[in-house]
């Protein structure tokens, strides 16, 4: 035991090197694929921005500007006053400077109307998700009863009917009802794309919380309904904000059923505003992109700022159904 | 079960109703164009599908367009859960911002391809041409050998996030230990992700590709805005050749039998959706 060498053995060097070294290069995968990721999700929205902020004039340049010269709010100014001007024709059309988006469709002046007329649908659909999902749920969470199995599978069954098997059947009943371009045509059907997937968010909550809260309401004389309403609905606040946010992204963004059952302003909801714009070969490239703009704006806004319930509340519904 | 009631009746009358409902309507001729007579026709709405070559191009289309845009979900969606699995600066940014593309509506997603695509201003035309991989600017939706491409990639683009988060959940489950033990073992980063995570992640695939075949077969909107089925019938697809038929050829119960068609295949899709989570359940 005398003279031993003190450096240490050359294998432990080389293993710590590696080992820096392997640090060094996930690091820089790790970077580099984040900034991969982060080009891929937000180049096609910034450049339809870019685009919305641009003028005619400049919007038509080759190669294309990724950034406006200068910038502009004209598309957005023409679409909020295109209800007060008179109405578009031929001449206003091309009479003046092209660039302030003069080349908006006749149906400009629909197109504040129609996020009024998704907001209201939107609206109503959530409230009643609520009211129909609710109580559902919770009796197949906390309640025991002969064919719970059979509900869950016949409510699983409904969430995954394609919507184009249902428009047939619908347009001939909401024709007969005459309740074509109407905006309940609109909300009853939108309840079959919607109401699965919220008893299963609601479903998957109520089970996680414990059945003794159940017990205990009861004993204290609660009925079913005061132990839901009392009891468990200010517990499952997170999981009533998803729903919420599901149902009213989902109604918001609609568009095939909404194809099929409007006509006119009374009903239209924004996406099949937009849809109409797209293929009109008159509408300006700046117009139509601001009002690309003012349609992701709203739910986006709505996902980024309840991102944590959005996310937990697509696994939940996800994995249960 | 009086909770119940209201869902049942809700989904009775708006879900197992028009099911119900189509699948008579399928064996009926009906044209709104003759309204009068809509005379009962048993199968052959189904039969005359057999021998119908529009049909089954739209049907091969659709099943090349689901195989395309459902391998790429799961392949993208599988890289990018693997990095936001990782611990780093920035990492909860990213997952917000990974949540934009699920969030816009799908015809506002439509629109913005179209215009990415577009043959004289667009911007993948711009960016090609100015990093000189074209030089001239080319009619890409134009083009049948790439438009049903084009728009699997608008689909892809738009479903991605929502494949990511379904594979997080599965990757986040795996117990830290098992890595633990790999490493003691002395495997390798490749062989631990071979042997430990690809094996615990496979439920969540199935549910993604399950999922997104069932959004895919049945996607109409991008169809729609982008190309209307065309050029040619190069997107021609199932769910477009339905609103043909039945919206502006107003021939309703062929729609019909179509759309239970596809109906049917959904459900047997579901069927294994449900067995690969039935133990869950």
């Amino acid at each position: 035991m005398t003279n031993m060498p003190i450096t240490p053995p050359v294998d432990t060097i080389d293993y710590r090197r590696r080992q820096t070294m392997a640090r060094i290069v996930q690091r820089v995968v790790i970077l580099v694929s984040a900034i991969v990721l982060a080009i891929y999700v937000l180049a096609p929205v910034s450049w339809l921005v870019s685009s919305a902020f641009q003028t005619e004039t400049e919007i038509v340049s080759i190669p294309p500007h990724w950034i406006p010269d200068e910038p502009t709010l004209g598309n957005f100014k023409a679409i909020f006053t295109a209800g007060d001007s008179a109405p578009v024709t031929y001449e206003t059309r091309s009479g003046t400077d092209p660039a302030a988006g003069n080349f908006i469709p006749s149906t400009a002046k629909n197109l504040l109307p129609s996020m009024g007329n998704s907001l209201i649908v939107a609206t109503l659909v959530v409230i009643l998700n609520l009211l129909v999902g609710v109580p559902a749920a919770y009796a197949i969470a906390k309640i025991r009863f002969w064919g719970r199995n059979a509900s869950v599978y016949f409510i699983l069954l409904t969430r995954v009917i394609p919507d184009i098997a249902l428009v047939v059947p619908f347009f001939l009943v909401i024709r007969k009802l005459g309740m074509l371009d109407t905006l309940w045509s609109l909300v009853i059907t939108y309840l079959a794309v919607t109401v699965p997937f919220t008893v299963f968010i609601l479903i998957q909550y109520f089970e996680g919380l414990p059945d003794e809260l159940d017990k205990a309401a009861r004993v204290d004389g609660c009925s079913r309904l005061q132990a839901l309403i009392k009891v468990f609905l200010p517990l499952s606040l997170p999981s009533l904000v998803a729903v919420v946010l599901f149902t009213f992204l989902t109604s918001w963004n609609e568009f095939l059923l909404a194809l099929m059952f409007t006509q006119t302003s009374a009903s239209q909801t924004l996406p099949i505003l937009l849809a109409s714009f797209t293929s009109d070969f008159t509408v300006s490239f700046s117009f139509l992109n601001a009002a690309g703009v003012l349609a992701i704006v709203p739910p986006v806004i709505v996902a980024i700022v309840f991102e944590r319930y959005i996310v937990s509340g697509l696994t939940a519904g996800a994995v249960k159904g | 079960m009086l909770f119940l009631a209201p869902v049942m009746a809700v989904l009775g009358a708006v879900a197992v109703f028009p099911i119900a409902y189509s699948l008579y309507i399928s064996f009926f001729s009906i044209k709104l164009t003759r309204p009068n007579r809509t005379p009962f026709v048993g199968l052959k709405n189904y039969t005359d599908l057999l021998g119908d070559e529009a049909f089954w191009g739209a049907v091969w289309r659709t099943v090349s367009f689901s195989l395309v845009s459902v391998s790429a979900i799961a392949v993208i969606a599988l890289l990018v859960s693997l990095l936001l699995n990782q611990e780093f600066r920035g990492r909860r940014i990213l997952s917000t911002i990974l949540l934009v593309p699920w969030a816009i509506p799908y015809v506002a997603n439509a629109l913005m391809w179209k215009w990415i695509y577009d043959s004289s201003y667009g911007a993948l035309n711009g960016i090609l041409y100015q990093l000189d991989f074209i030089d001239k600017y080319m009619v890409w939706l134009g083009d049948q050998d790439k438009t049903l491409f084009l728009i699997a990639n608008a689909f892809v683009w738009k479903e991605v996030p929502l494949a990511t988060i379904l594979l997080l959940v599965s990757l986040k489950s795996i117990p830290a230990d098992l890595y633990l033990a790999a490493r003691v073992d002395g495997a390798t980063v490749w062989q631990r992700f071979v042997h430990v995570t690809l094996p615990a992640m496979k439920p969540g695939f199935m549910l993604v590709m399950i999922y997104e075949t069932m959004m895919a077969i049945r996607h109409f909107d991008l169809f729609f805005v982008l190309t209307e089925g065309g050029p040619g019938s190069a997107s021609h697809v199932l769910s477009w050749h339905i609103y043909v038929e039945t919206f502006r050829n107003l021939s309703f119960g062929s729609g019909a039998a179509m759309s239970y068609l596809l109906a049917i295949a959904t459900f047997a899709l579901s069927y294994l959706f449900i067995r690969t989570l039935g133990r869950k359940i």
